[in-house]
């Protein structure tokens, strides 16, 4: 009998789930490994991070706080995987969409109840609008959105420390590199914790029952899968580009929207925190899967909620960042591994 | 002058020992009204908890090092107190959560070294019993207080010498962000230029960091191709002077001695010393003395020039000097008719601006391009 490995097109669910765990045990156990030969006592840091994490209301909120723009912007990535397009620019969108609801909570008088599900919108078309270039270019010229989305996460980020730094900088002098105080906000229903959390947990399971279970996600997956098959059964492969493109935008600019209406309170430099790109993150870890964005975002929360944490240890910020780093390097290796499997068969 | 990186450990103590920093800032300027608060109740020595927020790296050999010499020293005057710090702390919702952490980890005093008065708002709302001190801000409290080094006196003087030695009248300033410590900084080395080049220029290029050694690189570069011939600027590390050493100009640095980075184009430094504050700051905590104050750290006292670099000649050395004496001996340099970059007047001949106005100063003289 001998023993063959046999790659196969597609990976089953267990292995993929299981990959994912095992990387995030190995780079934690690299992580240990290397704060021990540092001289760290791992019991102490574990307990100060949890105890800093799900053991303190403090703690929890701020995982909350935080899952909310990834989970949306992981979601964009995500659905913009699902029909074959790379957003790179999530963080991008994510500075257009706090952009514009800014634009309008400074701007725009009015009762909370309008002036809120206004800015809703102004968020959602603000990201729209800055992916539109790249979706029109993908789609009728074939320019790699990869590129394109990237280079207007500068420009974004850009953009608003330009509005932050130079015409909307508050007046008073008393924020740094900010906008005033937005006279607007998101209601909050824990602590901190504002309705931009529940929001975006309903439209992750929102975007993944249309795309399970609607002819149009159907085809939308088909398309992304493979767009010549799709185009062969006269699915329109360029229309549901173009709209799931400019849905991911919009995700992610909702995403910008929440962080500044509801959580910074005011438009600042260093609005994004880099969500945008922890979202292609979340993402990868959710093997387009709703429940996984929800998941990654959780642990990406519990990972920058735990590096703040650490750092009054004396652990320094990289550490984290490569912990990051880690995870992700390990998924990949597991991904492809999952593709694999061991036969055994009999010589002929 | 004290150099602060070989200062000796009695030179210290003796600095420590001497009386609180002097109250620089008027009570009643933009910064705030002045508070009336009740002190916060003393703190044990064993039992405190002090926690430095940082905007850099503790590495960066500038402002976030100098300020960790500070911290160094607290630990050295209050050895059984515990003193925590977290480095590279951004402009985003995560600098606030740093600051709840310093709370919920039972700081005593949270000392922060770069414009968070806005992001320590609301925790210091929520925690009444936890001192705040930040650095170059305007958010005043009843648990929350502000302090800066007055840099526009060394930039002025350091102005002087590279007015004496740009041989195309044009200067270069590398900024972080257009706010008033950057509008300070770069008026007051044009107008100590002016003194002795009254045609000189300076062109200022931002470039939203303090840290960004990449992009203070390029800067650099650009206003050299420009035509600068002296450099100045607001970063914390010193790769500005790496360019300018390549290529054969000079330039004026901040925070710490640079020089060996580039010992031909090294002019000076504006330098930074927060150790006996801090450490009086930290004592007056833990006595139950202490209250929120405005403090501006006093040229010669904390805050001044470097020694000269070794190419520096000797006139722009004697001009410079001749202007610190000066301004030590109570000379106001910063005195009207001075014009914005617009062409308006903003102060009127012979107005002197005080020190809450050099605090806020939000506009360019004229004569300043790219602020």
């Amino acid at each position: 009998m001998a023993i063959r490995i046999q790659r196969v097109p597609s990976e089953n669910l267990g292995g993929g789930v299981a990959a994912r765990l095992i990387a995030i045990l190995l780079a934690l156990l690299v992580a240990a490994v290397i704060f021990s030969l540092n001289g760290a006592d791992l019991g102490a840091l574990g307990a100060h991070v949890l105890k800093s994490t799900f053991g303190s209301r403090f703690g929890l909120m701020d995982i909350g706080l935080i899952m909310t723009p990834l989970i949306l912007t992981g979601l964009a990535v995500m659905i913009a995987m699902k029909v074959g397009a790379w957003n790179i620019g999530a963080e991008g969108q994510f500075c257009a969409g706090a952009f514009a609801a800014t634009a309008v909570a400074l701007f725009v008088p009015g009762p909370t109840v309008v002036i809120v599900p206004l800015m809703f919108v102004a968020g959602a078309l603000g990201g729209m609008v800055w992916i539109l270039i790249p979706t029109l270019a993908r789609a009728y010229a074939d320019v790699s959105e990869l590129i394109t989305t990237l280079l207007l996460n500068f420009v974004g980020v850009l953009l608003i420390y330009y509005v932050a730094t130079g015409p909307w900088l508050d007046p008073s002098g008393m924020s740094f590199a900010a906008t005033k105080r937005l006279p607007y906000d998101i209601p909050s229903f824990w602590g901190d914790v504002h309705w931009g959390l529940p929001i975006a947990v309903l439209l992750t399971v929102l975007v993944a029952a249309v795309l399970n279970y609607t002819r149009w996600g159907y085809e939308v997956r088909i398309a992304g899968s493979n767009p010549s098959a799709a185009r062969y059964a006269a699915i329109p492969f360029r229309r549901h580009l173009i709209v799931v493109m400019l849905l991911s935008g919009a995700i992610a600019g909702l995403a910008g929207m929440f962080e500044a209406v509801g959580t910074a309170h005011r438009l600042q430099g260093g609005i994004s925190n880099n969500f945008g790109y922890i979202g292609i993150m979340v993402a990868v870890l959710a093997r387009g899967s709703a429940i996984g964005v929800l998941a990654g975002a959780l642990l990406m929360a519990v990972i920058l909620k735990s590096g703040i944490a650490l750092q009054t240890q004396g652990v320094n910020i990289s550490t984290v960042l490569a912990l990051t780093g880690l995870i992700l390097f390990f998924t990949a290796i597991g991904d492809e591994l999952s593709h694999y499997r061991i036969v055994r068969s009999k010589p002929a | 002058m004290i150099d602060i990186r070989n200062l000796s450990r009695r030179r210290f103590l003796e600095l420590s020992g001497a009386a609180g920093v002097s109250l620089g800032l008027s009570q009643a300027g933009l910064i705030g009204t002045a508070r009336a608060a009740d002190p916060l109740p003393a703190v044990a020595e064993e039992d405190a908890v002090i926690a430095f927020g940082y905007v850099g790296p503790t590495s960066d050999e500038g402002w976030t090092w100098t300020h960790e010499q500070g911290r160094q020293a607290v630990q050295e005057a209050f050895p059984k107190a515990k003193t925590i710090f977290v480095e590279n702390i951004p402009y985003s919702a995560d600098a606030s959560r740093t600051f709840r952490q310093f709370v919920s980890e039972g700081a005593n005093m949270v000392i922060t070294n770069s414009n968070y008065g806005d992001f320590m708002y609301d925790i210091a709302k929520n925690a009444p019993e936890t001192a705040f001190l930040h650095c170059d801000d305007r958010t005043m409290m009843d648990n929350m207080g502000v302090f800066y080094p007055s840099h526009w006196y060394p930039s002025y003087v350091t102005g002087v010498a590279a007015g004496m030695m740009t041989k195309t009248n044009k200067l270069g300033y590398i900024a972080s962000f257009p706010v008033p410590t950057t509008f300070t900084g770069s008026n007051a080395f044009l107008m100590g230029a002016r003194s002795v080049k009254p045609d000189a220029t300076l062109q200022v290029i931002v470039i939203n960091s303090w840290f960004d050694p990449q992009a203070s690189t390029q800067a650099a570069r650009a206003l050299l191709d420009n035509g600068a011939d002296v450099l100045f600027g607001i970063m914390d590390e010193p790769g500005y002077l790496q360019v300018a050493e390549q290529r054969g100009a000079k330039a004026v640095m901040l925070n710490t001695d640079s020089r060996k980075y580039g010992p031909n184009a090294y002019v000076s430094s504006i330098m930074f010393d927060f150790r006996k504050f801090y450490v009086d700051q930290v004592r007056a905590r833990l006595e139950g003395k202490w209250t929120p104050g405005q403090y501006l750290l006093p040229f010669g006292d904390g805050t001044d020039r470097d020694v000269w670099g070794e190419t520096v000649p000797a006139d722009a050395a004697k001009a410079g000097d001749e202007a610190r004496e000066k301004i030590l001996g109570g000379w106001k340099p910063f005195v009207g008719e001075l014009k914005d970059n617009k062409g308006e007047v903003k102060i009127a001949a012979g107005q002197e601006m005080t020190e809450t106005d050099l605090y806020n100063w939000n506009w360019s003289i004229d004569g300043i391009s790219g602020l």
